[in-house]
C-alpha cells in the first residue's frame, strides 16, 4: 500500500442547533486513504457522509480529532488557510457542476489558478491543457449554456485537475446526468485513477461505487466497514 | 487579481443591464445635483464679485437715516468736512417727472450731478456722445446724458440719440434738454434686471429748473475712496466726522463690500441648502446601491461558495463585491458629472448675465471622491456578507 494521502483519526463533529440541541454527525471516525487509490464513500442519509465530505474537502473543520492531508495537519486551520489548502490540494467535482454561467470553459477552468496567483498567460495555457485532457479541446470558448450536461461535468473535472491536486473529491458526480453520460464521466474517472490520481467519490449509487477499488460505508458517524470491490466488476466497467 | 475583479465586476453589471442602469440613476442624479449646485454658486459668486470689484469696491454711501424723524438732510458743510479725507465726493440731487420725446412718453428720473461724476463714478461709462463739462455745469446748460434704458425708451428707432430733444414735465413746469450722451448699460448680474429710465443733468441746471429743490441739501453722499487708500480707515473717519457734526443716529453708512459680503453669505447658504438636498438624493442613490448589492450577493450565493471552494480567500471575495459597488457608483458619478457640465454650459448659454462656465477641478475631484466613497460605504456591508459566507452553506444554497 502507498503512503496515506488522507489520515483521519477520531474525527468528531458536533453541530449545535438553535435551542442548544447537539447533533453528533461524526462520532470518532477513523479513515486512511492511500495515495493513488480509488475510493467510494457510501452511506444512508444522516449517516455523516456529507459532513465527512466537507471535512475531507477542508470546507469545514472537525470539532475534535486529527486530519492529516498529504502529511499536513489541517484540522485546526483558520478559514483563509483552509482556502489555500483547498486551492492547492483538493479538486472538487460537484453534482450540479457549479460553473460560472457567464464565463467560457477556459475561464471556468482557469479560476482556481487565479486564486493561486498565477499570471494570465500561464493560467490560460494550463486551462487549455486541462480541457484537452478531458476531451474538450474543441469547446474551450463555449459557455456553460452551450454545453451538454456531460460536457459541463468534463469542464468541472478539468477545473479540478488544473491545479494538480492531491485528491479529486467528487460529490455525486453523475447525479445530474443520464446513465449513458454518467458512464462516460465514470470512465473518465477510471482513466484518471489509472494515471495515478487519488479519486474519492461520494455516492449513493452502487453502480457508481462499483467503479472504485474500495467502498467505505459510513453509518452513524463512523466507518461501518470497508469493502474491496471485486476485480471482475472493474473489468466489466 | 485586481484587474480580474474589475473585469468580472463589469461583466456582472452588464449581465443585468437594466437593473444596473436603474441603480446607477440614483447616483447619477445625486452627483449631478451636488456638482451643479456647487458650480452654479461658484459661477454666480465669481461673476458678481468680479463686477462689483470692477467699479464699486472702493465706494461708500452715506444715507440720511429716515427712521429718525429728527435727522435732517446733509448740508454743503457736511460735504466740505468730508472732503478733507483722501476721497472724491459727488454731490447729487434727484427729481422725477414725465419725459417726452416725439411720441414716446415715460417716467424719468433726473439726476443732478457735478461734472466730475464721469471721472469719479467708476460705474459711469458712456456708450454714445460725452458727459457735460465743468463749463456746462457752471452755466446750468440744458443738456442731458441718458441711461441706456432711457435712450431705448424715448428713442427706440434711433441708434444714436445724441442731438435729440427731450421734454420733462415736473408738476407744472416743462423743461427742455438736449441729449449729449448715452450711458453704458450696467453690465452683468447687477444691471440685468434693473429698469433704469434716468438722465444725468448738471446739478446747477436742476437747481435753476426746479427752484423748490433747495441748494446744499443732500439725501445721499456717495464717497469714492482712492485706490491706494484703505476703505475701512476711511469708513471710521467718515463716522467720526459725522458723529461729531450730526450724531450717530442721523445717518447710515453703506458699503458695496457689505452688500457683497451679504450676497456671498446668501450664495453660500443657497449652495449649502441645495447641495444638502443633492446629498440626500446621493444618500438615496447609495441605499439603492446597498439594496442591489445585497440582492446580488444573495443571488450569487452559489457562485461565492464555489469561488471559496476553489480557494478564494475572504479578502478576495470582499474586494470583488466592493469593486462591483464602486464600479457602479463611479460610472454613475461620471455620468452625473458629464450631465452637470453639459447643463452648466446650457445655463450659461441661456442666462444673459452669466458668461463664464467655471468648473473647479476640485469640484470634479470631489464628485469622483464622493462616488467612490458612496460605493465603498454602501458596498462594504454586502461585500462583507459575501466574504463571510460559509462555502458549505453557499454551495448548498438553491
Amino acid at each position: 500500500m502507498n503512503e496515506p494521502v488522507i489520515a483521519a483519526a477520531d474525527l468528531r463533529k458536533i453541530y449545535t442547533l438553535e435551542g442548544g440541541l447537539e447533533v453528533h454527525a461524526l462520532r470518532g471516525l477513523n479513515l486512511t486513504i492511500a495515495r493513488g487509490s480509488y475510493t467510494a464513500v457510501m452511506g444512508p442519509s444522516g449517516s455523516g457522509k456529507s459532513t465527512l465530505l466537507q471535512i475531507l474537502g477542508c470546507l469545514d473543520t472537525p470539532t475534535s480529532g486529527s486530519y492529516q492531508l498529504a502529511g499536513q495537519e489541517v484540522s485546526q486551520l483558520a478559514e483563509d488557510a483552509l482556502s489555500e489548502i483547498r486551492n492547492r490540494r483538493i479538486g472538487f467535482i460537484f453534482q450540479a457542476f457549479n460553473l460560472l454561467p457567464r464565463a467560457d470553459a477556459t475561464y471556468n477552468v482557469a479560476l482556481p489558478l487565479l486564486y493561486r496567483g498565477l499570471p494570465a498567460p500561464k493560467r490560460l495555457r494550463q486551462a487549455q491543457e486541462a480541457l484537452k485532457r478531458v476531451g474538450l479541446g474543441d469547446r474551450m470558448d463555449h459557455r456553460p449554456n452551450q454545453l451538454s450536461g456531460g460536457q459541463k461535468q468534463r469542464v468541472a473535472i478539468a477545473r479540478a485537475l488544473v491545479t494538480d491536486p492531491d485528491i479529486l473529491l467528487a460529490d455525486e458526480p453523475t447525479g445530474n446526468l443520464d446513465s449513458k453520460t454518467g458512464e462516460e464521466i465514470l470512465a473518465l474517472f477510471d482513466e484518471l485513477h489509472r494515471e495515478g490520481r487519488t479519486v474519492i467519490v461520494v455516492t449513493h449509487e452502487q453502480e457508481v461505487a462499483d467503479h472504485c477499488q474500495e467502498i467505505v460505508r459510513i453509518r452513524d458517524g463512523v466507518v461501518e466497514k470497508i469493502e474491496a470491490v471485486s476485480a471482475r466488476v472493474l473489468e466489466v466497467a | 487579481m485586481l484587474t480580474e475583479n474589475i473585469r468580472s465586476a463589469i461583466e456582472a453589471l452588464f449581465a443585468n443591464r437594466l437593473r444596473s442602469a436603474l441603480t446607477l440613476l440614483g447616483v447619477v442624479i445625486g452627483v449631478f445635483a451636488v456638482t451643479t449646485t456647487v458650480s452654479m454658486g461658484q459661477i454666480a459668486t465669481a461673476g458678481i464679485t468680479a463686477q462689483i470689484q470692477d467699479f464699486g469696491a472702493q465706494s461708500l454711501f452715506v444715507v440720511v437715516n429716515n427712521d429718525n424723524p429728527r435727522a435732517t438732510r446733509f448740508t454743503g458743510d457736511d460735504i466740505e468736512a468730508l472732503s478733507r479725507l483722501p476721497v472724491d465726493i459727488l454731490r447729487s440731487r434727484s427729481t422725477g417727472g414725465l419725459g417726452r420725446a416725439g411720441n414716446e412718453e415715460a417716467r424719468i428720473t433726473l439726476n443732478g450731478q457735478t461734472a466730475n461724476a464721469v471721472n469719479v463714478d467708476r460705474s459711469l461709462r458712456l456708450a454714445r456722445g460725452r458727459y457735460f463739462s465743468e463749463a456746462e455745469y457752471l452755466r446750468a446748460a440744458p443738456v442731458i446724458v441718458l441711461s441706456a434704458d432711457a435712450a431705448e425708451t424715448f428713442f427706440p428707432d434711433l441708434d444714436n440719440p445724441v442731438g435729440q430733444e427731450i421734454v420733462v414735465q415736473v408738476g407744472q413746469s416743462r423743461t427742455f434738454y438736449t441729449v449729449i450722451g448715452v450711458r453704458e448699460r450696467i453690465g452683468g448680474a447687477l444691471g440685468a434686471f434693473a429698469n433704469d429710465v434716468s438722465g444725468d443733468i448738471p446739478l446747477e441746471t436742476l437747481y435753476s429748473n426746479f427752484p423748490n429743490i433747495r441748494r446744499n441739501e443732500y439725501n445721499v453722499i456717495p464717497i469714492t475712496v482712492r485706490f491706494d487708500v484703505n476703505i475701512s480707515d476711511i469708513e471710521q473717519q467718515v463716522r467720526a466726522i459725522l458723529d461729531r457734526r450730526r450724531g450717530s443716529d442721523t445717518y447710515n453708512l453703506q458699503t458695496i463690500e457689505g452688500a457683497l459680503g451679504l450676497f456671498n453669505t446668501i450664495t453660500l447658504i443657497l449652495q449649502a441648502v441645495l447641495g444638502g438636498i443633492g446629498s440626500i438624493s446621493l444618500l438615496v442613490g447609495g441605499i439603492g446601491i446597498l439594496n442591489i448589492m445585497l440582492v446580488s450577493v444573495t443571488e450569487r450565493t452559489r457562485e461565492i461558495g464555489l469561488r471559496k471552494a476553489l480557494g478564494a480567500k475572504k479578502g478576495t471575495i470582499l474586494q470583488q463585491f466592493l469593486i462591483e459597488a464602486v464600479t457602479l457608483t463611479v460610472i454613475g458619478g461620471v455620468i452625473g458629472l458629464a450631465l452637470s457640465i453639459g447643463s452648466l454650459y446650457l445655463i450659461v448659454a441661456l442666462v444673459p448675465f452669466i458668461d463664464t462656465v467655471i468648473i473647479n477641478p476640485l469640484t470634479i475631484l470631489l464628485a469622483l471622491f464622493v462616488s467612490i466613497a458612496t460605493g465603498v460605504l454602501f458596498g462594504v456591508w454586502p461585500a462583507n456578507r459575501a466574504a463571510n459566507l460559509s462555502p458549505i452553506e453557499a454551495l448548498r444554497y438553491e
